[in-house]
């Protein structure tokens, strides 16, 4: 993701102006923006996308980058099961959720049964198991955030992009979901957009986060 | 006993009782052993122990918390208490639990009164429930095969996901969602088709979240009469309970042998029982006069049997029997065979694809598909005819005595038999060929009577009589007793017993075993020194 229309600290510290540093400054260089395409050191080159890709692309997963990215993660695991979470999340990457079509190559790529994968998929919640919008908005609504009014921030998304909870918007750019706690309980209220946090988010900034996005 | 066999052992006491068990035994078996059932959902003998489902929680003396007895192996010294107030209040708070969600419709639930959950909850679950909510509705998904899944009355305890996993070895079941989501689901549309072994999972399931398609709604767990048996379908022999309402076979479940088919058994098997209900039967013996049956009684028919086979000098012969027949049936016939001078004896057998069991190897529907082929070889009979069990009846084409016992002659045509100077048909049916007959006498099947079968490995297992036969139906074994003794003088054996203490004289083997030390789970033949079945 580029830095947008968003001009300092567009996701760690959020914008509270606390913090004066830049994402590269955080992250280091190598890891700003899209993912490396060849999924850069093979320690993440599974890990969850930086971004989900707007629209689910027919035809297999493992071709191309791709492939080079599941042969890096193989290696890193004496079995093939124990690279089931790397694989699941490369799908992921690629086509934005977990299709059905989706958990059966990555099966057959690392030879366990289907409705394992199926299983593993759909016990951890940060798989889609539904197609989402280019931007996946997600809003906390755990106790500290719950406090101070992570419920309007909830339905100010929901009224600014013009969606219901997990649909995708017309023009294929937001879902919104709700989330347990993000672990920024300090700035209240979180709100996680694909990769990057927004902080002290009030019902008024909805829009405004939503245009940088655009 | 243990330590005469070398086995190293350890003691421990169980709610006060001493008990001395092997090393590397569980707490829910040693508890067992005692007589304490502790009450469990996820532990199965024959499947791994992930040791979730927390209901087996025992104190143990000296431990700080309570521990599940399912994978807890016993120490020397232990104290364990499976019903201490600890223990108890525990196993009730798991219990309320799983009755959070479980949708209490034992009054159409197949698995009612056979079921983990109602037991446990009757004997030291709690009374009431205290949540107020909506209970989850899951709703009911078909696994496809005979497999139903009734997703709200789950406990979760993932039997069915370890058997296919561990034992079919063919992983088509999950759990798929997690918490109170969490349901077993198959990949999405794919299903249990295909699997001969499916069925297994209906069986080990504690409740009635996974039931038979074929038994859903038939009758009910307590009406059932259980009797043990074998299953008649292939040459495995697979230990079985017959489960019989109203002198009908309602279904066959499978019956725990190590030696055999340790719990499991396929669905080949298990769904192909209708043929031992079936109706119009021949229920009394018929003797042709001129070219009409006589119904008489066995008084009458009897003496008129031995007198024809009397009249015979000797003759060419030629025997058909069944492989479903016992070892006693095919004893007899042999003797009869003998005592008439020889002559071919034929059996015919269906066959069909074998599938091993992969996790029980030593299981597998077996490519013949009758119980006693092994017997029918033993005692000297000759496989004839097709993989449909039809043809090759023109073995004994040109016989003068002509002897066909259990087989239904269904396909022979319809002159079989006219050229013979004495037919004699025992058997269930009377199929056109049947009717050239001069003797038709009715036979029981295996379900109505008590013998034994001897299976691929030469493992010689008893069955029970499970059916009240039809009229006036005997064993074969009976009935050609009386003719061999009328024949010979010598008595006739009068009960299963005598029977199979007869076999001895015909295959010396048998003649080591004893019909009462088979007990339940019955004793490979030639004694110990022959390879251990399964190999």
């Amino acid at each position: 993701m580029g830095d947008g229309g968003v001009q300092k600290n567009p996701g760690f510290a959020g914008i509270t102006g606390d913090f004066n540093l830049t994402e590269a400054e955080v992250r280091g260089t190598d890891y700003v923006g899209q993912r490396p395409l060849d999924g850069g050191h093979p320690a993440v080159a599974g890990t969850m996308p930086y971004q989900v890709p707007p629209k689910a692309v027919d035809g297999p997963i493992f071709v191309g980058p791709f492939e080079e990215r599941l042969e890096k993660v193989l290696t890193r695991y004496e079995d093939r099961r124990g690279a089931l979470l790397p694989a699941l999340g490369i799908a992921h990457e690629a086509r934005g959720y977990l299709s059905p079509e989706a958990m059966e190559e990555v099966a057959e790529r690392l030879q366990l049964a289907p409705a394992y994968v199926r299983g593993v998929a759909t016990f951890y919640t940060m798989y889609n198991l539904r197609p989402v919008g280019r931007h996946l908005i997600q809003v906390c609504t755990n106790i500290s955030c719950n406090l101070c009014g992570g419920e309007d921030v909830l339905q100010a998304f929901l009224q600014a992009t013009g969606t219901g909870m997990g649909e995708v918007s017309a023009d294929g750019q937001f879902t919104v979901i709700e989330v347990e706690c993000l672990g920024a309980c300090g700035f209240p209220t979180v709100v996680q957009i694909n990769d990057r946090f927004f902080e002290n988010v009030q019902p008024a900034d909805a829009g405004r986060i939503l245009e940088e996005l655009r | 006993m243990a330590e005469e066999q070398g086995i190293e052992t350890v003691h421990c006491t169980v709610n006060g009782m001493a008990v001395e068990v092997p090393k590397g035994t569980r707490m829910i078996d040693a508890a067992a052993h005692v007589g304490s059932d502790v009450p469990h959902y996820c532990y199965h003998p024959g499947l791994s122990a992930p040791a979730q489902c927390r209901l087996c929680l025992v104190e143990v003396e000296g431990s700080p918390k309570l521990l599940p007895a399912c994978v807890t192996v016993v120490q020397e010294g232990n104290v364990i208490r499976t019903e201490s107030e600890a223990a108890l209040e525990a196993r009730k708070a798991v219990l309320e639990f799983l009755l959070v969600n479980h949708p209490l419709d034992c009054p159409v639930c197949d698995q009612s009164g056979e079921c983990k959950l109602q037991d446990y909850v009757s004997a030291e679950g709690p009374a009431m429930g205290r949540l107020a909510d909506a209970k989850r509705i899951v709703g009911v998904d078909d696994f496809g095969g005979d497999v139903l899944f009734n997703g709200d009355r789950c406990v979760m305890c993932t039997r069915c996901v370890r058997f296919m996993r561990e034992v079919a070895q063919d992983e088509r079941l999950g759990v798929v969602q997690r918490g109170s989501r969490a349901v077993i689901d198959t990949f999405f549309d794919d299903g249990l088709d295909g699997n001969i072994w499916a069925d297994n999972v209906v069986d080990i399931c504690p409740v009635g979240a996974l039931v038979s398609k074929d038994f859903l709604h038939r009758a009910r767990a307590w009406d059932l009469d259980r009797t043990p048996s074998i299953c008649p379908n292939c040459s495995q022999g697979c230990n079985i309970t017959l489960q019989v309402r109203d002198n009908e076979v309602m279904r066959l479940k499978p019956r725990p042998n190590d030696a055999v088919n340790g719990h499991w058994m396929c669905d080949v098997g298990r769904l192909d029982y209708q043929w031992i209900n079936r109706k119009g039967r021949i229920e009394a013996p018929l003797v042709r006069e001129g070219d009409r049956f006589v119904p008489m009684s066995w008084s009458d028919t009897l003496p008129r049997l031995v007198d024809a086979v009397r009249a015979l000098s000797s003759q060419r012969g030629g025997a058909v029997v069944s492989p479903f027949l016992s070892n006693e049936d095919l004893g007899a016939a042999r003797r009869v065979m003998e005592a008439v001078g020889g002559g071919r004896s034929v059996y015919r057998v269906e066959t069909g694809e074998s599938v091993v069991l992969p996790g029980f190897p030593q299981l597998a529907l077996r490519e013949d598909r009758a119980a006693n082929v092994r017997g029918s070889q033993l005692f000297g009979f000759e496989r004839v005819g097709d993989g449909c069990a039809t043809g090759g009846l023109e073995a004994v084409d040109n016989a003068e005595f002509l002897l066909v016992a259990g087989d239904d002659l269904e396909d022979a045509p319809a002159d079989f038999g006219s050229g013979a100077r004495l037919f004699i048909y025992i058997g269930q049916l009377l199929n056109p060929a049947a009717r050239n007959a001069h003797f038709v006498l009715p036979a029981t099947t295996f379900a109505e009577m008590e013998g034994t079968f001897t299976n691929v490995n030469d493992h010689v297992q008893r069955f029970w009589p499970a059916l009240r036969p039809p009229g006036m139906a005997r064993p074969v074994w009976q009935i050609l007793g009386v003719l061999l003794s009328g024949l010979n003088g010598s008595p006739a054996p009068a009960r299963p017993a005598d029977a199979f203490a007869l076999l001895g004289a015909a295959r010396p083997e048998f003649g080591q075993l004893r019909f009462e030390d088979l007990g339940a789970t019955g004793n490979p033949l030639s004694g110990a020194a022959t390879a251990p079945a399964g190999s």
